[in-house]
């Protein structure tokens, strides 16, 4: 069997302020392999905000181990984290955080231009990546010149530019109409079949439906919805 | 520099771009403070530099001997003559001195107008190698000119002696008061045409003669400095008494060895300024006035310097506030560029590059308006506030050093950023 993209094995997360210790994520076991389209769905403050800013090398889980691609992340520097965020992992975030004083293009392109992309092949590339969500036309808009849905499809290019081996989308839709957010699910179901590994964080069931395999995180448990192949298991 | 960051400064610089009113506002704080430094700075330096040429035009390599200022209450009169004048030209014998004898006295001068408390002094054609002041017009007098025949004027002493008409008083030309004649009160016959006139080595008069009004005629150094006198040759006033001798060495070397000398027979005058130990002829090196003078003019620049380096100290807390707040209305942009593989150094590199870009604009701005400042300022006090290039370069200097040290507390606050807490509003 091929090394899995994501391996957590007994990761967790407590923050701690003072002498108070909150445990955000228990400590979990999690295998997503390469391909794979996973939701996890659970109610505000269970945990799927840490969950996936753990997978997203954004945070360091205070127990276990993750593996990302084989390779131990937990204990990367700042430095070396950055990168695998930069080569590895696309972010879809539910206020689409995009650079509201660049055009469309030049938010298409940040990832590359901490990649080390010429400016050139930046362009290039955005330029393609764009046409990929059905934008090619508003290259040159504002964030605040385009509709939410046209806005999140410019967040889905902008994870998509630097081609990552991990698309983590958080609430996609969430700020979406319903039209807007179908649209969005076309491209991520789309953005699959290329063999995109997908996870999707959500509360709502109707967009965790989109997904082949599905997980519930509460109290910050994460348990397998028993529909797919995945393997989970308390430590 | 690495080239790595090359494209995140750039990224910087795009966005000072970007938001272009806020980019404004910080660079006017910037430019505002600019303004005042290249005023302060040109003040400073410049008077400075234009002070320390003034001096240096006094003649660096002469001594003057002559009778103390302050007179013991009671005693009498030193004696100075020609017994003196031998002794000295025994002192400096062999040293290529040039002895100049100076007889003067008090006079009223009349031209076109009077010129009352003119400084009348009979000199030997010598007497102008001991100063470093050129001709504004006209000649100095030769060995065959005798008497009250010919005489020189200081700058100042000619324009008040003949100022021309009052609608002209901007364009007054020494050569106007060339073959001129000038009365001088003291005896009959005392009429000479003027030959020559001597440029003023003050280049702020007005300014020196504000600051020394009610003293400077009865110091030394203010009868030195006055330079409102007339020159006739030597025989002019044929009194036994000297006022002073000047004694100009060719270098540096041979004025110390004949201070020594001199002051083996009369002290020094800063030793006769002691009221127990005022002597009745004292020796006078200009060399040593001219460099106590330059480290009061030292002092000056030290305090001009405090000013400005206070204003653009709060100029720099004003921009590094500004800055923070910016900051922090870019968590979420600063937390996006992590997520996207933003290093710290990448964004420290942009948030320099940011503050850089706006100080130094600023500071470009600064430098018309430090021009403007300069011109009003001109008008509305008398003091010699300039615009000088070299200063405005330093000034754009000083905004760069500004934008660097206002982006640190900035910088670090973005690359501190945890993006995970910005992004779950745990920070905002």
């Amino acid at each position: 069997m091929t090394e899995p993209i994501v391996r957590l094995e007994g990761a967790g997360r407590v923050y701690r302020k003072a002498a108070v210790a909150v445990e955000a994520l228990r400590p979990v076991n999690l295998t997503v392999h390469a391909g794979e389209y996973v939701a996890v769905t659970g109610p505000s403050g269970s945990g799927k905000s840490t969950l996936l800013h753990i997978l997203g090398c954004l945070d360091r889980p205070t127990c276990g181990t993750y593996r990302l691609e084989g390779r131990d992340v937990s204990a990367l520097s700042d430095a070396d984290l950055a990168a695998v965020r930069n080569r590895l992992i696309g972010f879809v975030f539910q206020r689409f955080h995009l650079l509201r004083d660049e055009t469309a293009l030049r938010n298409v392109e940040l990832p590359l231009l901490y990649a080390g992309v010429a400016r050139g092949e930046r362009r290039r590339r955005a330029a393609a990546a764009l046409d990929t969500v059905g934008l090619s036309a508003r290259t040159d808009h504002r964030p605040g010149q385009l509709s939410g849905g046209e806005q999140q499809r410019v967040a889905l290019a902008r994870a998509l530019v630097k081609e990552p081996r991990l698309l983590l989308a958080d609430e996609p839709t969430g700020n979406l109409d319903s039209a807007a957010g179908g649209v969005v699910l076309g491209l991520l179901e789309a953005l699959h079949d290329r063999g995109v590994t997908l996870l999707l964080i959500t509360h709502d069931p109707d967009v965790a439906a989109h997904a082949r395999r599905r997980l519930t995180i509460h109290d910050g448990v994460v348990r397998e919805v028993p529909t797919g192949h995945a393997e989970i298991a308390a430590p | 520099m690495s080239s790595a960051l090359w494209p995140h400064l750039v990224e910087g610089v795009t966005h000072v771009v970007r938001r272009p009113l806020r980019s404004f506002l910080t660079a006017v704080t910037c430019a505002v403070a600019i303004a005042v430094t290249v005023n302060v700075i040109s003040l400073n330096y410049g008077l400075d530099e234009d002070i320390r040429n003034d001096i240096a035009r006094f003649g660096r390599l002469t001594i003057d001997v002559g009778r103390s200022p302050l007179i013991r209450p009671g005693a009498a009169r030193a004696v100075f003559g020609e017994p003196e004048l031998a002794k000295i030209r025994a002192l400096v014998d062999g040293l290529d001195a040039v002895v100049v004898p100076l007889r003067s006295e008090q006079v009223t001068a009349t031209g076109d107008a009077e010129a009352a408390r003119t400084v009348l002094a009979a000199v030997t054609p010598d007497y102008p190698r001991t100063l470093d002041i050129d001709m504004a017009a006209g000649r100095w007098f030769g060995a065959d000119e005798h008497g009250f025949s010919v005489c020189v004027l200081d700058r100042s002493a000619a324009r008040s002696l003949f100022p021309g008409p009052a609608s002209a008083e901007a364009a007054w030309s020494a050569r106007s008061a060339l073959g001129r004649r000038v009365r001088f009160t003291g005896g009959e016959g005392r009429e000479a045409v003027v030959v020559g006139v001597l440029s003023d080595p003050m280049t702020y008069r007005s300014l020196f003669e504000s600051f020394d009004e009610g003293r400077g005629s009865r110091t030394l150094v203010g009868a030195l400095l006055s330079f409102r006198s007339a020159y006739v040759p030597a025989d002019a006033i044929p009194s036994p008494d000297l006022t002073m001798v000047h004694v100009k060495l060719p270098d540096e070397a041979r004025l110390e060895t004949a201070r020594r000398r001199l002051e083996t027979v009369w002290p020094a005058s800063s030793d006769a300024i002691r009221p127990d130990v005022i002597a009745p002829v004292t020796v006078f090196t200009r060399k040593t006035w001219m460099d106590a003078a330059g480290n009061v003019t030292q002092t000056g620049a030290f305090l001009g310097n405090l000013v400005w380096i206070l204003i653009c100290l709060v100029a720099c807390i004003m921009i590094s506030t500004l800055n923070l707040v910016t900051i922090r209305e870019r968590y979420d942009e600063l937390a996006v560029r992590r997520c996207e593989g933003a290093r710290k150094s990448h964004l420290v590199a942009q948030v320099t590059a940011e503050g850089l870009t706006i100080s130094v604009v600023g500071g470009l701005m600064g430098l018309p308006l430090g021009y403007l400042g300069a011109e009003v300022l001109r008008r509305i006090v008398s003091f010699p506030f300039r615009f000088d290039p070299r200063y405005a370069a330093v000034a754009v200097g000083v905004a760069a050093f500004l934008g660097l040290v206002s982006s640190v507390v900035p910088a670090r606050r973005a690359a501190g950023l945890d993006p995970a807490a910005v992004l779950t509003r745990r920070v905002t």
